[in-house]
């Protein structure tokens, strides 16, 4: 098999897995809630006032509650399948609706974020690895330490207090234009890019200390076209790989910042579908982010396979 | 023999330096755990509320001032501390042991076990971590058991699995297979080969560890599924006080100083670079 | 084109390092500098090069035709790479760029440093690689996807393309087998014809192979130098004889094992390798008590597979291992890289002490077999990181002879040694096989070594 088709494979089994355990989850939080289920969704269904012993049971026969739990979850997972996700008991709306609107403005933020983490990180890391040892190097640590210590949401409620409240630059929260946009995606642009600025800073100071470096020097090549020709493309090798496990930091991220900003997308619904327990909702927006996970993912399994050559000979 | 003399030179102060971050993180956790410990004892009751003395200034009557129902800051940080840090620990201890066992039980037997146990890894980390917490929160919103719960599924398996490599690198080396040539078994091969190993990069990510089940139950108790108030806790503290931030900015950052501090001193503790 | 040095000197903060070498070479008189590690023959390449590691200097002088190249300002001397001056790094797979093809590593410095067009620099290369015996298929390749004596030639005609006329080769055979070393030194001497090329190696062979001058370094000093064949053949100093005397061709023969001895270890008809890639089948392999089998062949032929297999570490893929003994105690192994059979983190004594008492040795008998084995007992308390690779492998046969083996299997275990070292550790290995009947299986890609210590020698091949 060649590393393509195995990335994919691998990619294609997580994405099953994230149903699976979102599906048995949820399934089993049915299940766990208190009272009679059947009239719950009937109540988010037909409102609270309408609800009558003859909805409850009409929902109950629907989504065949009579029957053993097992012949139960199978059917629940087959929903999944086909990405029937139900109603929300809450609005009513259904839960693939409003995920659709949802969806685009958290990819809007997460690739706003991510782009942005990648414009600050990297070339701060290349600068500082060429630099190794230097004061710039230490005061660049110390900085990213400070801000790997500030969890989202500290430092999202930091940023709105300076900019927002302070200085008056940018609204604090909101979902109009490229403003409101501005603050949520640099709280999670500087976390990302503190770690990925020392890594970056680590393989340059690796690759530049490499033997094959030092004989693109003896070779006649200045320090320049060493490291344009030897020097990025080695560098980017373990970045790239490391963006993928900064993918779970975004991912959770961006749960909390689009909450603390209201911002209108997945995290922010799903944090609400947990608060008000509408299950239907809750599974939608985990499936759907678990989801984004596993794709960004992907798209950072082939980004290493076209810079790496070992990866595509699947040595 | 003159790069070794060089390489010698340079490593004495990094190895210093290193020793030193060490002990000055060791030593801002020992302050915090300090104040977890006995705050709790000495500070008033976090419940009490002095109503003629709301936001009261730092430095007073009350040493951090007091919140917007009058009730002691510090008595509060204090609380919070004892529940963030023995949380934490607790979530690390049931978290760290079953991990590092199954882990190095994983590496040594091979075959089905490590593949199931491997199997049952992947799909945990199919789902970042604070995603599986909150799905888990909602069994209960607010019941720190599901918390504690959530916190360790997520948390085992990143001890299983650096277990379970590092120690499969070890066994798989020239020295333990010529340690069992040499007639030794499996007590020993652990603790003179596979131990001295793991238990490095492990404190590491303990360290990590401890620092992340904080950052989750402050996390969520500030997006208000997590405890819920009047529990004194860092992450619900910045909620409550947050609207009063014009008149008392202070007393609104002091919960978000202490998880500051208190990720810092793991950072500086674990001697890594923050990643 | 001609290299002179004069009163050569290298100091550190530490003092010199380097004392007041002179020596010269030139195209058709190639210069070979030989010496144990740690004998400052690196540092001297270092200092034409103009590579001496920080808060290092040199004094002297090192001419290059007219060029001073001492006292040149360090921009200029990086103006001389490549154009005047090369450099043939150690390990040269290492020194390619893993992410790029081989050829564009070539065609780079002709465009790059020659200001060549691309279409020029692309003929250029392609013409240079041929010559080399590299075709088209070779150069479109990955690095790690090239055979060690491919990415060596790589390398060399990479070195060759800015038209240095000055080649640097340090420690050209390192990680090379035995037929890769003689097809590196037939490429040297071509390349020493046109050019002046100054070798640094412990490798008698490859010395004599090139001819020219040789230099043997000690302790910063050049003790002995002129023409190769000459200080080779009638060493005057010391040194050099023990150097010279250290080729295991110069070895005296080895015993044969006494009549009627036991056989230990013996496999019958032994194949091991998957379908897709046999390493070998249908082998016969008898040791016997006091004798060493020598195995050899080139780097992946199975080698330490077949060793393996006799001491049950592995299970062949067909045949029969037959041992005389159940104990399995009895059958022990001395691995390449010493440090690497060690716990990092304990003691010898303590490594020495966990084994005594596991085995119910009395310590008593530790202390006469590590003077039997030249080790003195000051050495038990330090890590094995802490020793050099020499001492750590007596310490390794120390461990081993402990259990009172019949057989041992030694897989490259001198082959990381300097040559004298490995002659002193091969020398207590023969004592100990004469003096206790021990059945050795020697693997090794030397075929000299191999040649000199045992009484059978199997040579392995790749299988097609």
């Amino acid at each position: 098999m060649t590393g393509l088709s195995r990335i994919l494979l691998a990619r294609a089994v997580q994405a099953f897995t994230v149903a699976l355990l979102v599906g048995v989850i949820t399934f089993l939080l049915v299940r766990s809630l208190p009272g009679d289920i059947a009239m719950r969704i009937a109540a988010g269904r037909y409102g609270m006032d309408m609800v009558s012993v003859a909805a409850a049971e009409r929902v109950s026969a629907e989504l065949g509650l009579d029957r053993p739990w097992s012949a139960q979850l199978l059917e629940w997972l087959w929903n999944i399948a086909r990405f029937d996700l139900g109603t929300s008991l809450v609005t009513g709306e259904r839960v693939v609706d409003s995920l659709g609107v949802e969806l685009g403005h958290t990819l809007l933020l997460s690739l706003a974020a991510l782009g942005l983490s990648l414009l600050i990180g990297p070339p701060l890391g290349l600068l500082l690895g060429l630099r190794a040892g230097s004061a710039a190097d230490r005061a660049g640590l110390v900085a990213a330490a400070a801000i790997r210590a500030l969890p989202p949401f500290v430092l999202g409620l930091l940023l709105i207090l300076l900019f927002s409240l302070t200085l008056g630059w940018l609204p604090p929260a909101g979902f109009e234009g490229p403003r409101e946009l501005l603050l949520p995606a640099l709280t999670l642009a500087l976390g990302l890019a503190a770690a990925s600025s020392r890594v970056a800073r680590d393989a340059t100071a690796l690759v530049v200390a490499a033997p094959y470096f030092a004989f693109a020097r003896w070779k006649g090549l200045s320090d320049r076209q060493a490291l344009l020709r030897h020097g990025l493309r080695n560098a980017s090798v373990p970045l790239v790989a490391y963006l993928g496990m900064q993918l779970v930091w975004l991912i959770e991220g961006v749960v909390v910042v689009e909450s603390l900003f209201a911002w209108p997308g997945i995290g922010h619904s799903l944090v609400h579908a947990i608060f008000g327990r509408d299950i239907p909702m809750v599974q939608g927006t985990a499936l759907v982010m678990g989801l984004i996970f596993v794709v960004l993912n992907a798209a950072v399994d082939l980004l290493c396979l076209a810079l790496d050559p070992r990866r595509r000979a699947g040595a | 023999m003159s790069d070794m003399v060089l390489d010698a030179a340079s490593a004495m102060p990094r190895a210093r330096r290193a020793v030193s971050t060490r002990i000055a993180g060791a030593a801002i956790l020992l302050a915090l755990v300090a104040f977890a410990a006995f705050g709790p004892l000495l500070a008033i009751d976090p419940a009490r509320q002095d109503l003629r003395n709301m936001l009261a200034p730092m430095g007073g009557e009350y040493l951090l001032g007091t919140d917007h129902l009058g009730r002691s800051i510090l008595a509060r940080l204090a609380h919070a501390a004892r529940l963030s840090l023995g949380f934490a620990t607790l979530a690390l201890l049931a978290a760290a042991i079953p991990g590092t066992l199954l882990g190095v039980i994983a590496a040594w037997s091979g075959g089905w076990i490590d593949r199931a146990l491997s199997i049952l890894a992947d799909m945990i980390l199919a789902l970042p971590g604070l995603l599986l917490v909150l799905v888990l929160a909602a069994f209960a919103p607010g019941d720190i058991r599901v918390l504690f719960m959530g916190v360790s599924v997520a948390l085992w398996v990143e001890f299983f699995r650096v277990a379970r490599a590092s120690a499969a690198g070890v066994l798989a080396s020239p020295e333990v297979e010529a340690a069992r040539l040499l007639g030794f078994g499996p007590a020993h091969i652990v603790r003179r080969h596979v131990a001295p190993r793991i238990v490095p990069v492990l404190a590491t990510l303990a360290a990590f560890g401890v620092g992340g089940a904080v950052v989750t139950i402050s996390t969520l108790s500030f997006i208000h599924v997590g405890v819920r108030p009047p529990t004194p806790e860092w992450g619900n503290m910045i909620v409550e006080l947050l609207p009063y931030f014009e008149e008392a900015p202070a007393h609104a950052l002091a919960p978000a100083g202490c998880i500051f501090l208190l990720l810092i001193a793991l950072n500086l503790l674990a001697g890594q670079d923050p990643r | 084109m001609s290299l002179l040095i004069e009163d050569l000197s290298v100091a550190g903060p530490q003092g010199r390092i380097i004392h007041g070498v002179s020596l010269s070479a030139a195209p058709g008189a190639p210069l070979t500098l030989i010496g144990e590690t740690g004998s400052g023959k690196s540092l001297v390449a270092a200092a034409v090069m103009g590579t001496l590691p920080a808060g290092l200097s040199a004094t002297g002088r090192v001419r290059l035709e007219e060029t001073e190249l001492l006292t040149l300002p360090p921009a200029a001397r990086r103006g001389l790479w490549g154009r005047r001056i090369a450099l043939l790094p150690q390990e040269p797979w290492l020194s390619l760029d893993p992410t790029m093809k081989a050829g564009p590593q070539v065609e780079e410095v002709l465009g790059l440093v020659r200001d060549e067009a691309p279409a020029a620099a692309r003929r250029g290369a392609t013409r240079l690689l041929a010559a080399l015996g590299l075709g088209a298929q070779a150069t479109s390749r990955y690095p790690f996807q090239l055979s060690g004596g491919m990415a060596q030639r790589v390398a060399i005609a990479a070195t060759q393309a800015a038209g240095a006329t000055l080649l640097l080769a340090d420690e050209p055979t390192k990680g090379l087998d035995e037929a890769l070393r003689d097809e590196l030194a037939d490429t040297l001497r071509a390349r020493a014809a046109a050019a002046t090329v100054l070798t640094i190696t412990h490798d008698i062979a490859l010395a004599r192979a090139l001819g020219g001058t040789v230099a043997v370094m000690l302790e910063g000093r050049v003790v002995e130098s002129g023409p190769a064949a000459e200080v080779l053949d009638t060493p005057r100093h010391a040194y050099t004889r023990r150097l010279v005397a250290a080729d295991p061709s110069r070895w005296p023969p080895a015993d044969p094992a006494p009549p009627g001895a036991a056989t230990v270890v013996s496999g019958r008809g032994l194949a091991c390798g998957f379908r897709a890639r046999r390493l070998f089948s249908d082998l016969h392999i008898d040791v016997r008590a006091g004798e060493i089998v020598a195995v050899s062949g080139p780097s992946g032929c199975g080698k330490t597979t077949l060793g393996n297999a006799l001491l049950g570490l592995m299970r062949p893929a067909a045949g029969t291992v037959a041992r005389s003994e159940a104990a399995p105690t009895r059958f022990q192994k001395l691995y390449q890289d010493p440090p690497a059979a060690f716990a990092p983190h304990a003691t010898l004594r303590t490594a020495l002490a966990d084994l005594a008492r596991r085995h119910d040795v009395p310590w008593a008998r530790i202390a006469p077999l590590l003077a039997r084995l030249r080790l003195s007992p000051a050495l038990l308390d330090r890590l094995p990181g802490q020793i050099s690779g020499g001492e750590l492998q007596r310490f390794a046969l120390a461990r081993v002879l402990l259990l009172d083996p019949l057989f041992l299997f030694a897989d490259e275990a001198t082959s990381r040694l300097d040559p004298v070292t490995q002659q002193e550790v091969m020398e207590l290995l023969r004592a100990q096989v004469t003096e206790r009947g021990l059945g050795v299986l020697l693997v090794t890609h030397e075929t000299a070594l191999a040649k000199a210590v045992a009484v059978r020698h199997v040579m392995l091949g790749v299988e097609p």
